[in-house]
């Protein structure tokens, strides 16, 4: 009431016309009611609520912007050569290569290496470096664009396929795991 | 002239022994550099062959075990050769052909390796749609549906990003419990149900003569 008294004269008409109720007649209201419902169970507007929708909570879309960068960082080509490369690897490869990590869960393994034809299936090239107490080893490489086999090596002597990769017979009674580098898409198999 | 035609031949006999040096014993070093050569007569690569002549000697197989073993991948990759070479009138890159090897370790026959080289076309490399082809193998996707799902892709216009994505895909719903039969069916359905426009003269079956 006292807002009311507050107004200026001049809007104190539209103020009384804004409070009147509007009554719709009901063809009009079934014609609107019928346009939503149809809007509403489009594929496309089911898609926009998709897109659109808060499902998820915060830290997860931070999580999502940390994972994107991670593989930005990691699938960005590597210049041979440059400062900042320190991998033994960099003199193996060409011009268009990409960084690829690769990750072992091996809790009781002392030591982890990474053998393969990039890098003449040495198993002393690229050990793998513990990163916690559960036993996850990793170790990120630069790749040559193009299909490689590759293992890793156990403790020295233990060969194991990458579990989290395809994998072929070796020959030798074996399997070997397969990471494909492409080019175009700087992405891996 | 004798030396152009012979300059590739020795640069990878020369390859060939200075990788096996030291690392293999010399029986075996000898004989893979001999089939080494055999191999690049023919238009083969080479490294694949060193390659499992050292993984062999590193992994402590026996001898008698190795020179078999590079047999068998001078084998696939002759196959490959032949498969390729019989879909273009171009000789196919090293690249090509070692992915079509590959395919056959993963599975794959040669027929098959000729009806995916077919397919390829300026913006899907035979070498890429084989490694695609020769992972999904791999994976346990049957070979009619790895063949179908790659050409699939490509005859479709789909990026080479989404070709190159297909075998990741696969092991995603693997992961949720999905056979790689039922992966690769939905992946091809999907693809199916994208028909980009192609770019003119690129239909379907008209691979391109000239690709790699």
């Amino acid at each position: 009431m006292s807002q009311e008294l507050d107004l200026p004269p001049s809007l104190r008409a539209e103020v009384e016309a804004a409070r009147r109720q509007v009554s719709l007649s009901p063809e009009l209201e079934a014609r609107v009611m019928a346009t939503v419902r149809v809007r509403a169970a489009s594929p496309q507007h089911r898609a926009w609520r998709w897109i659109t929708a808060p499902s998820l909570p915060p830290w997860a879309l931070l999580a999502a912007a940390a994972a994107a960068l991670l593989a930005f960082v990691l699938l960005r080509p590597a210049s041979v050569g440059s400062p900042g490369v320190a991998s033994p690897l960099a003199t193996a490869v060409g011009p268009e290569s990409i960084y690829v990590r690769f990750i072992l869960v091996a809790p009781n393994a002392r030591e982890v290496a990474l053998a393969g034809t990039f890098n003449g299936w040495d198993p002393t090239a690229a050990p793998l470096a513990r990163a916690d107490s559960a036993g996850t080893w990793t170790v990120t490489v630069a790749l040559p664009v193009g299909q490689h086999q590759y293992a890793f090596v156990v403790d020295g002597r233990r060969w194991l396929p990458d579990p989290a990769a395809p994998a072929v017979d070796d020959g030798f009674g074996r399997k070997n795991s397969v990471v494909s580098v492409s080019a175009e898409q700087r992405r891996i198999l | 002239m004798l030396a152009m035609v012979l300059a590739p031949e020795l640069a990878a006999q020369g390859d060939a022994t200075t990788r096996l040096a030291g690392r293999v014993p010399p029986a075996i070093a000898a004989a893979v550099t001999a089939l080494a050569d055999s191999a690049r007569a023919r238009g083969l690569p080479v490294a694949p062959l060193v390659d499992k002549a050292l993984e062999g000697v590193v992994k402590g197989v026996p001898a008698d075990r190795i020179l078999p073993a590079v047999r068998t991948v001078l084998d696939q990759l002759d196959a490959s050769a032949s498969a390729l070479r019989a879909t273009s009138s171009t000789p196919p890159g090293d690249d090509a052909v070692e992915a079509g090897g590959f395919a056959l370790a993963a599975g794959l026959t040669p027929g098959d390796i000729g009806a995916i080289a077919q397919s390829a076309d300026r913006s899907h490399s035979t070498a890429v749609a084989l490694q695609v082809a020769g992972a999904l193998a791999a994976m346990g996707v049957p070979r009619a549906q790895t063949v179908g799902l790659v050409r699939t892709a490509i005859q479709t216009g789909r990026p080479v990003g989404d070709l190159v994505s297909l075998p990741g895909q696969v092991q995603a719903a693997m992961a949720h419990g999905a056979p790689p039969a039922a992966a690769a069916a939905g992946l091809e359905r999907a693809a199916a149900a994208h028909q980009a426009p192609r770019p003119h003269g690129q239909g379907k079956g008209q691979g391109n003569p000239h690709k790699p």
